[in-house]
């Protein structure tokens, strides 16, 4: 069980509480610091062999990223996320690479969206999907995309749109009535 | 130069002339998933042009366009998409407040013509319209709050022998919370009689800026406290968020702007007015929301505003009529003070054809206002109704108001099913709890519930309150006692049941079922079955001189009467609420104000 593994770990890594959103689905806190270890420990001792995903949370009003490591144990059927806080000021996170190749690959990917840095990470300051992209990565929460969108590309001709306040107080009260 | 882009992409692709393609050269005719995010499908009878697609889409991919004429709760707008921004995220699926947005697994389509990828789903036929696959929103929408916020009250048990108000009103968290479901569309601005920028003034609570919310309310109604209270709440049958979840709190809104304004504050916002005085001088009849509205205005435009009101304190129906225990007489004076402060006169005790007459006031005003609304209670005149122990509702309301002792017997029946019967109902329960400590109301009502006429809530907390209401039931007698100590007193009504209220032709003509008679026991009978205006002070030259349409003043859509200088205006006329007959009042002040304008232009 879940719980148990936690309680197991919590003695020795330096854990948040347990969220439990499954019977097989669960989110921890991690101290940065002890990330690797917990890792690899989970790797190689508790069945967690795959990392299905690493992905970022933008909490613009906290300061700060979030980093989830979702690991798989695909014998039991169970899911794991470590979940680590980065200063968003100065976004660093710190490589697996070494333990699962394809973290490169979403570490690029963060790199781009998130402009969080990862450093040692093969090939992580090349373009990953935008092409020439000069501005501030879009997937921050500040970035707004349909500014980006207006300035970047153009409307067809002809384009009107209406506000349905404006438009039925024209309609049903064109004197202007209060 | 903003869209560079646009010009250089193509000479970038350019570099990937020599690579391999990686795309399939004919995609058409392979499926997409099942839940694949593709053209766009639209409910066009569920949509109601809210816009709310429009303001998420962060592609600006959306236009809305007319489509059908706006109606009450649908702006006749739909959207048209421009699939050469559209970057299908299915925000505007994910958003939508009917539901009726939806993404079928379509996703390709040829065509030479660029503007054949802008079209209106829905309304601009597509092959795609009826699939059944493609993205659909798993539930109902999550995005904005489908839940109000639940409204605190005082339980029965702590409200029934006493008048204090019932409503608790929102806490600052509430409120917030609830103002935070809104998606600004802005729809129920047209079906608020008097127009208010209901929007707008949830904006400020989410702002916070409590000023500014109260600002927002005094542009469009001098009487929100009353109407955060009491208001019908019409715009609430318009909101975007009653299609799946419940309407905004609107009129609860409202009131918490003006709980968290103090009636100085109040003062220091609004101001005086700021037009210089005209010299000109309006008459006002009636101290009802429709006679004060206008009063407001008209002083503020620089006129001298005189109201003359035949009871003790201004307020009409408002303070007469609507009990205590839903508008607190101090809420409705901080309203009226706002008003007084404008410099508006205020004669009370002064009934108009009785102690100064109409010609009088023809003769020393440049203008006269006809706010009198409707208090002369109707009787149903069946068998009984004459004599001792059969009251109209609104006069014992007006007495209860008044302070003035009232007939307070163990059983009362009332006739009627509407609101007023439930405001004499729930008052006359009070009493009775007080002087009998028990509760004896029966309501009958010709309505049967799935029909009823009065508020669901109103029914309900009479239930609560221990109130009995028969449906589907007509009058026929008041019995009386014929013989004996009681000899001529009230011994019940007798009832028929209801078969049936309208004929063929949607006229009132009620059918009964005449085996299915009842006895209602009573000591007294409360007629509440609607009201009438007193007309008689107008005298016989102008009753005669004047144009009538149906027993009632007409007027034209200005509040304008056959006499050009007398204007009509609330209840008298129009009706049935405080909200309209705000919306009266303004209306006849700018028709008033424009003509003493004239007056003013001629003078000089
Ligand atoms: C019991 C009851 C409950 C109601 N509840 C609600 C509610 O919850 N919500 C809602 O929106 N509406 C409600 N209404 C309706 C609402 O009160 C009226 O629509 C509104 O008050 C009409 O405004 P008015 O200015 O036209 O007339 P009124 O408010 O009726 O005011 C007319 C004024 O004119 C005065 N007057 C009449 N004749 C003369 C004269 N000859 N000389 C001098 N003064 C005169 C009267 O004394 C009165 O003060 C209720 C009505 C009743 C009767
Ligand atoms: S799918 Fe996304 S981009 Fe396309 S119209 Fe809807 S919100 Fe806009
Ligand atoms: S959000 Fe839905 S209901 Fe509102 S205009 Fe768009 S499609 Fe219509």
């Amino acid at each position: 069980m879940m719980r148990d593994l936690h309680d197991h770990l919590k003695t020795r890594y330096r854990l948040g509480d347990l969220a439990e959103r499954r019977a097989n689905l669960a989110f921890v806190d991690v101290a940065r610091a002890d990330l690797r270890a917990l890792l690899v420990e989970l790797r190689d001792v508790h069945g967690f062999t795959h990392l299905s995903l690493l992905t970022a949370v933008d909490w613009i009003e906290e300061g700060r990223f979030q980093l989830t490591y979702l690991m798989n144990n695909r014998t039991a059927n169970r899911s794991l996320g470590l979940r680590v806080f980065l200063d968003r000021a100065d976004p660093v996170g710190d490589t697996i690479h070494d333990l699962w190749p394809t973290a490169a690959t979403y570490q690029r990917e963060l790199r781009e969206m998130f402009g969080i840095a990862f450093p040692g990470s093969p090939r992580v300051d090349e373009e990953f999907i935008l092409e020439g992209w000069t501005d501030m990565p879009p997937y921050r929460r500040d970035f707004d995309t349909l500014a980006y969108s207006q300035q970047t590309f153009s409307d067809r001709e002809g384009r009107e749109t209406h506000d349905p306040r404006a438009h039925m107080a024209k309609k049903l009260n064109p004197e202007g009535q209060r | 130069m903003g869209n560079l882009r646009d010009v250089l992409s193509p000479f970038t692709a350019w570099k990937h002339l020599i690579e391999t393609p990686v795309t399939i050269r004919n995609p058409i005719g392979r499926e997409a998933a099942d839940g694949y995010r593709g053209f766009h499908q639209n409910d066009i009878e569920k949509c109601i042009g809210c816009g709310s697609c429009e303001v998420i889409c962060q592609n600006a991919a959306i236009d809305m366009v007319p489509v059908s004429a706006p109606v009450d709760g649908d702006s006749g707008l739909r959207p048209k998409i421009d699939y050469g921004r559209c970057c299908w995220c299915a925000l505007c699926v994910d958003v939508c407040m009917t539901g009726s947005l939806t993404m079928s697994n379509e996703y390709t389509w040829v065509d030479a013509d660029p503007d054949a990828f802008r079209f209106i789903p829905g309304v601009d036929p597509k092959p795609w319209d009826d699939m059944e696959k493609g993205y659909r929103r798993e539930g109902a929408r999550v995005l904005t709050g489908a839940e109000r916020v639940e409204m605190g009250e005082l339980p029965p048990e702590a409200r029934i022998d006493n008048f204090d108000e019932i409503v608790v009103g929102y806490t600052r968290e509430q409120a917030m919370i609830e103002a935070d479901r809104c998606v600004e569309c802005g729809l129920c601005v047209a079906t608020c009689p008097a127009h208010m920028d209901i929007p707008d003034y949830i904006a400020a609570i989410r702002e916070g800026d409590y000023d500014l919310g109260l600002q927002i309310l005094y542009e469009t109604n001098p009487f929100s406290e009353v109407c955060g209270r009491v208001c019908t709440h019409k715009c609430e049958t318009a909101c975007a968020a009653r299609h799946e979840g419940d309407p905004i709190a609107i009129r609860w809104l409202k009131r918490h702007i003006v709980d968290n304004v103090s009636e100085d504050r109040r003062l220091e916002i609004v101001g005086t007015p700021q037009a210089l005085p005209t010299g000109r001088k309006v008459a006002i009849v009636g101290a009802g929301p429709a006679g004060l509205t206008a009063a407001y205005d008209l002083a503020r435009q620089g006129h001298a505003v005189t109201v003359y009101e035949a009871q003790d304190k201004p307020g009409g129906m408002m303070r007469y009529g609507i009990p205590e225990y839903r508008l607190p007489y101090d809420a409705l004076d901080r309203d009226i003070a706002v008003i007084a402060a404008q410099g508006v006169t205020i004669k009370t005790g002064v009934r108009i054809g009785r102690e100064i007459a109409m010609d009088k006031l023809r003769g020393e005003f440049d203008a006269v206002v006809l706010s009198i609304g409707l208090h002369i209670g109707r009787s149903t005149r069946i068998p009984g109704t004459e004599g001792p122990g059969v009251e109209a509702a609104i006069d014992l309301l007006a007495r209860i108001t008044a302070g003035e002792e009232v007939p307070v017997p163990e059983r009362v029946v009332v006739i009627g099913g509407g609101n007023v019967a439930m405001d004499i109902a729930r008052s006359m329960a009070r009493l009775q709890k007080r002087k009998h400590g028990a509760v004896g109301v029966t309501v009958t009502a010709l309505e049967d519930f799935a029909h009823f006429l009065a508020d669901r809530e109103e029914i309900e907390e009479s239930f609560d309150e221990g109130i009995e209401i028969v449906d589907a039931r007509g009058p026929q007698e008041v019995v009386r006692y014929k013989s004996g100590k009681r000899k001529g007193a009230v011994k019940g009504l007798r009832t028929w049941a209801v078969t049936s209220i309208f004929d063929g032709q949607g006229r009132f003509a009620p059918q009964y079922d005449q085996g299915d008679e009842r006895l209602h026991p009573a000591d007294m009978v409360v007629e509440a079955i609607g009201q009438a205006a007193d007309v008689s002070i107008l005298g016989e030259d102008l009753t005669e001189a004047l144009e009538w349409t149906r027993g009632r003043l007409a007027v034209d859509p200005a509040g304008r009467s056959s006499e050009p200088w007398l204007w009509a205006a609330g209840d008298a006329v129009h009706g049935p609420d405080v909200i309209t007959a705000v919306a009266d009042g303004h209306r006849v002040a700018a028709s008033v104000g424009a003509m003493l304008m004239a007056m003013g232009e001629v003078a000089r």
